[in-house]
């Protein structure tokens, strides 16, 4: 399904911005917000997984309904998740398109990746001492 | 021990009305600030010491030993990025802009993914705004366009606008009508008294709208504009020209759309018609917590609020060019400082990317996304936690950030200075 | 110890009533003494014109207003920019200059004490942190209170004691210097974009006028002792017509102090005029001059315009305002809670406005008609009259009337009658400048017991040394080389050390600041207001206790106490 990704801040990203090791910021970062109506479409419940491809990238998150995300539009909060997708071209202005990014959405039974996994993905290495 | 007044760090809003009870060294109750206060204070888990990335892992390393080798990256690299400072206080970015002028690198700050458009919009037709206090002391009718404070900013609407109760406005609520225009129905907009849900992309358009509507142009508006009613437009023009005083804070659902600085400087023209009815004033709503610290310091020392570049020996600032991700992206640096922030996480992939492939060095409290793409991450104090010093509200207002503990952890203000004499032969700024 | 040993000066120090003599100038420590050691590094002025350094008593060089000022303006940083060099770091801005450029121009003109002309309390911290970036100049800040509601508490309830109480307590938890007033009332009445018409408005909501916040406020600056008068910018700024308000408020200063004037009036030159509207609008420099010449307790700044491109920036918001809609460029706006408000907009002041020429002439005229040199000092109100650089060209426009002359010429034809400025054939002199420029200063804003605008034995070491023979220059004949001559020092010297030489820095500045803490009696305190308490932490969005400005802030920060009251 053709969508357009948006992303902001919430609370409890904001709680956990600074554990970003932990899980429970993974939780929050990689879930994906989309209408109920969507999430019909898809053939998804609350929880199930889902693939979002941009010509960037792809990325796994987990499916979460949401009465006020319109149609067509998927949520995630900002982060390394939702930026493992975005394009990185700002069109001379600095700022990435961080709320206009077209994707495709589709269900998926792969699993999510950790942040480490991700870093390590673009040639990190995950630090998981603290 | 009971700590009064204490500055929460974590976003624009600087609430100074925290009360910290400290135990031993520890803090163990945070009253009066808002969730992400409390995890502020409370899940304050640090790096220890500093660590060096290794050819299979990581391993510890002295403050003395991480300093001089960051020292040695930044003074090899022909074209350094020094990148962040927003989660700090001034007194540290303000070294880290005479770093950047003695090295010829290129300084940014976290604005450029923020409201850096809101300041390119700005830098185009001006500013009218306020502090926080006008608008709590005396609006009446209060906008939240694109910005969702009951995630982003969750005191804002308590201490400074919808819930405070002002000495024009002393009935609060009752006496204010709030607006929210957003794509999404977020928990903000459960609040407002009219919620107008646009079409992504459409806030361009809505200004225009109502602009048009302001000047007297209604008859030129068609039934719907981006998906608002032309009614619910005619409503809200009057709503705002009827207001004894009117305030529009925008978010980053104006700076990151379609349009980008565009949609502020409609935003801001708008405003600025306003004026010639009533008294109307707007703001962004600020992220980290000194991130306008870090316009202001980069202001009065070089010229610009952010993207300075160096590498002529002059300052220069060209947005997306002198930006991060744009440098980043480009693969254009060889070597990174990242002070208190974590564009690992905030910046797309193929820009967080690049910091794997240079000498990237991280000074930050927190372990984050950014120290696994580093080659050294030194743990430093957090501003208003263990260290004081400076942090501009998102208004503009300096409130000294306090000291509520000690951690035994260096400054990173220290920090810097010692990379910077390191740098200057062993001679101070 | 450090020794300096100046000989041969060329000294006009009009404080101790010295014009042009030749002498030694001798320096430990950073201040003036009788004579020094043979080890003494020796710097001979051949003769040039030495005088205390340059005071600048009304200029925007620092704060939240002057930061913004930059912030919305990367095409003025474009246009004037230097690499580090040496001492010297990057600079960046032509009429809004980064801080270091602010520093490093006003002392390669000599200039080493200056006091920025409008600090919001509130955030006092912001101007703070920029003198200490400022380095090579001592610093005050004017204090704004034309909005604060304390005070206009206490003046609606006609109590001096309480009046001066708030002032004094503001003016401690700033940091701040002295009292401004920025159109006394319209700042406030500007929280509701409106603004007051003349000094018997009333505030709204408040129930007070200008006249009564500017009379009490005079009475209790008094009170408090402090050293500067209270500094007033007037209602009405930029309006044609305003030149009555400017007479009626000079005529209810009333002469309290012998050591120096009653009331500053600042930038005078933007509330001269006469006229009802753009098209007829006249100097009134004639008789405001008449006015300040009969009134000794009136100091005034000229507010000289000089023509080109610079920015606005005022506390005065309603102003700027209106000055928006009819420039329609770029605005903003910064109200201040419980205290004042502020605006920004970029001008372009050009020859072919008749209304530009009119500012023009009037400033020159107000130097030139005012009797006493004492009486109207030289500034632009910098930048919004014109950026301080442009001041060597003001000395020698009041210097020359050759200069005048030739610039009148080129002016918009219809200045001519509507002002006196073409039929003024006074000239000034070195003495004249050197008063105009620093020792007026000094005893204007009381700091001549601080060492400052004169050479005598005691004084700070503060002194500029210009490449100009006054015994061979003729400055009504040879006013570029005079232009010239001011633009940039031989040397600068800051508490006795050469900062500057031939314009360039040559070592780090320490520069200090000056505040004042009014002492006042126990029991009328604000600290122990409960009222005062209360009303604060329920209207201002920052507690009390985070209010005032941290030692930390005035790393040299110089208290001058007075005791209040007694």
């Amino acid at each position: 399904m053709k969508c357009i990704l948006n992303t902001g801040r919430t609370v409890p990203q904001g709680a956990s911005v600074e554990h970003k090791g932990s899980e429970l910021y993974s939780t929050v970062a990689s879930a994906c917000f989309l209408n109920p109506v969507d999430m019909m479409m898809l053939g998804i419940e609350n929880g199930d997984r889902v693939r979002v491809t941009t010509p960037a990238g792809h990325i796994v998150l987990t499916a979460r309904p949401a009465e006020g995300v319109a149609r067509g539009e998927i949520f995630v909060a900002i982060g390394p998740y939702a930026n493992h997708i975005i394009s990185s071209e700002t069109h001379g202005t600095g700022m990435p398109d961080f709320k206009s990014q077209s994707v495709d959405v589709e269900p998926t039974e792969e699993p999510i990746k950790s942040v480490g996994e991700l870093m390590e993905a673009i040639g990190g290495l995950r630090y998981d001492r603290t | 021990m009971i700590e009064r007044d204490v500055v929460c760090p974590f976003c624009g809003c600087l609430c100074d009305d925290l009360e910290l009870e400290t135990e031993g060294g520890k803090i163990v109750k945070v009253q009066n600030g808002c969730s992400l206060a409390e995890s502020t204070f409370m899940n304050d888990t640090r790096l220890p010491a500093p660590i060096r990335r290794t050819e299979t892992g990581w391993e510890d390393i002295s403050y003395n030993e991480a300093i001089k080798e960051t020292a040695e990256i930044l003074r090899d690299a022909d074209r350094p990025l020094l990148y962040g400072w927003s989660s700090t206080h001034g007194e540290a970015q303000s070294i880290g802009v005479h770093i950047a002028e003695l090295i010829g690198a290129v300084i940014d700050n976290t604005s450029t993914v923020c409201h850096g458009p809101s300041i390119l919009a700005i830098q185009e037709v001006g500013h009218p705004g306020c502090t926080l206090g006008q608008v709590k002391n005396r609006a009446d009718v209060i906008i939240y366009w694109g910005a969702n404070p009951v995630e982003a900013h969750p005191r804002h609407m308590s201490r400074y606008t919808t819930y405070a109760t002002g000495f024009f406005v002393p009935e609060a609520r009752r006496e204010r009508t709030v607006i929210v225009v957003d794509t999404r129905r977020t928990d903000t907009a459960n609040i407002a008294d009219e919620f107008v849900q646009i079409e992504r992309g459409g806030d361009y358009a809505v200004f225009s709208a109502l602009r048009a509507i302001v000047r007297g142009n209604a008859s030129v508006i068609p039934r719907k504009v981006a998906g608002v009613s032309k009614e619910q437009l005619i409503r809200i023009a009057e709503i705002c020209k009827k207001a004894k005083f009117g305030a529009i804070f925008f978010g980053l659902g104006l700076t990151m759309s379609r349009g980008k600085y565009k949609n502020i400087r409609n935003a801001i023209e708008l405003t600025d018609e306003l004026n010639r009815h009533t008294k109307f004033v707007i703001s962004p709503l600020r992220g980290h917590g000194n991130v306008y610290g870090s316009n202001e310091v980069f202001t009065w020392m070089t010229g610009y609020p952010f993207a300075v570049d160096f590498a002529r020996g002059i300052a220069f600032y060209n947005p997306g060019e002198t930006t991060a991700v744009d440098i980043l992206r480009r693969g254009e640096c060889d070597a990174a400082l990242i002070v208190a922030s974590d564009p690992g996480a905030n910046f797309p992939r193929a820009a967080a990317a690049h910091l794997a492939k240079i000498p990237t060095v991280v000074i930050d409290p927190h372990v984050n996304a950014t120290t696994a793409l580093s080659r050294i991450h030194i743990p430093c104090t957090a501003a208003g936690i263990d260290a004081a010093g400076t942090a501009y509200r998102m208004d503009g207002v300096p409130i000294r950030l306090k000291k509520v503990i000690d951690r035994g952890y260096p400054d990173d203000a220290e920090i810097l200075k010692k990379i910077y004499d390191l740098l200057n032969g062993g001679m101070g700024p | 110890m450090t020794e300096l040993w100046v000989k041969n000066a060329c000294v006009i120090d009009p404080i101790r009533g010295i014009n042009g003599d030749i002498m030694d100038i001798a320096i430990r420590d950073g201040r003036i003494v009788e004579s020094v050691s043979d080890r003494a590094e020796v710097i001979d002025a051949e003769r040039c014109l030495t005088l205390p350094g340059g005071i600048d008593s009304h200029t925007h060089v620092s704060g939240t207003k002057v930061n913004f000022g930059r912030y919305m303006s990367p095409e003025d940083m474009r246009a004037g920019r230097t690499k580090r060099k040496g001492k010297m770091h990057v600079t960046s801005g032509y009429y809004v200059p980064t801080t270091f450029g602010n520093s490093y121009r006003y002392s390669a003109m000599g200039y080493t004490t200056l006091l920025e002309g409008a600090m919001a309390p509130l955030e006092a911290r912001h101007t703070h942190e920029e003198f200490t970036a400022t380095p090579h100049q001592d610093m005050m800040a004017n204090t704004l209170f034309d909005g604060n509601w304390a005070v206009m508490d206490a003046v609606r309830e006609k109590d001096i004691r309480k009046t001066a109480a708030v002032v004094a307590w503001t003016l401690k938890a700033a940091r701040g210097y002295g009292i401004k007033l920025t159109n006394p009332g319209g700042t406030e009445a500007w929280g509701w974009g409106e603004d007051l018409t003349g000094i018997h408005d009333t505030v709204p909501h408040f129930a007070v006028t200008p006249a009564e916040i500017i009379t009490t406020m005079i009475r209790a600056n008094e009170l408090l002792k402090l050293p500067h008068s209270v500094h007033l910018h007037c209602n009405n700024l930029g309006k044609p017509g305003n030149y009555q308000t400017t007479l009626e408020t000079f005529e209810l200063v009333p002469d309290l102090n012998d050591a120096r004037q009653t009331l500053y009036a600042t930038h005078v030159q933007f509330h001269a005029y006469g006229g009802g509207t753009w098209k007829n609008i006249c100097s009134k420099a004639e008789e405001i001059t008449r006015l300040v010449n009969s009134k000794p307790q009136i100091v005034m700044d000229m507010g000289q315009i000089m023509f080109g491109r610079t920015m606005t920036m005022t506390a005065d918001g309603p102003m700027e305002f209106n000055l928006h809609c009819l420039h329609n460029n770029k605005w903003s706006n910064h109200d201040v809670e419980l205290e004042t408000g502020s605006g920004i907009i970029p001008v372009t002041y050009s020859k072919k406005s008749t209304v530009n020429c009119i500012m023009w002439a009037i400033g020159l005229e107000l130097a030139l008609l005012t009797k006493n040199p004492w009486q109207c000092l030289l500034e632009t109100d910098n930048p919004n009259g014109a950026p301080f650089v442009k001041y060597p060209e003001v000395i020698g426009l009041l210097m020359s009337k050759r200069y005048r002359d030739e610039e009148c010429a080129a002016l918009h034809a219809g200045t001519e009658q509507k002002t006196s400025l073409y039929a003024l054939e006074r000239e000034m002199d070195w003495h004249d400048i050197a008063v105009m420029t620093r020792a007026g200063q000094a005893k204007a804003l009381g700091i001549v017991s601080q060492g400052k605008g004169h050479l005598g034995v005691g004084a700070e070491a503060d002194i500029a040394i210009y490449p100009i023979r006054t015994d061979s220059v003729d400055p009504a004949r040879e006013y570029r080389k005079v232009v010239e001559g001011f633009q940039k020092t031989r040397y600068t010297i800051k508490r006795g050390r050469v900062v500057s030489r031939d314009g360039e820095i040559i070592v780090d500045g320490a520069n200090a600041t000056f505040w004042v803490d009014a002492k006042v009696p126990e029991d009328i305190r604000m600290e122990n207001d409960p009222e005062f308490i209360k009303r604060f932490e329920q209207f201002y969005t920052v507690r009390m206790s985070n209010y005032p400005v941290q030692d930390v802030y005035l790393p040299r920060g110089r208290c001058i106490e007075t005791e209040a009251f007694t």
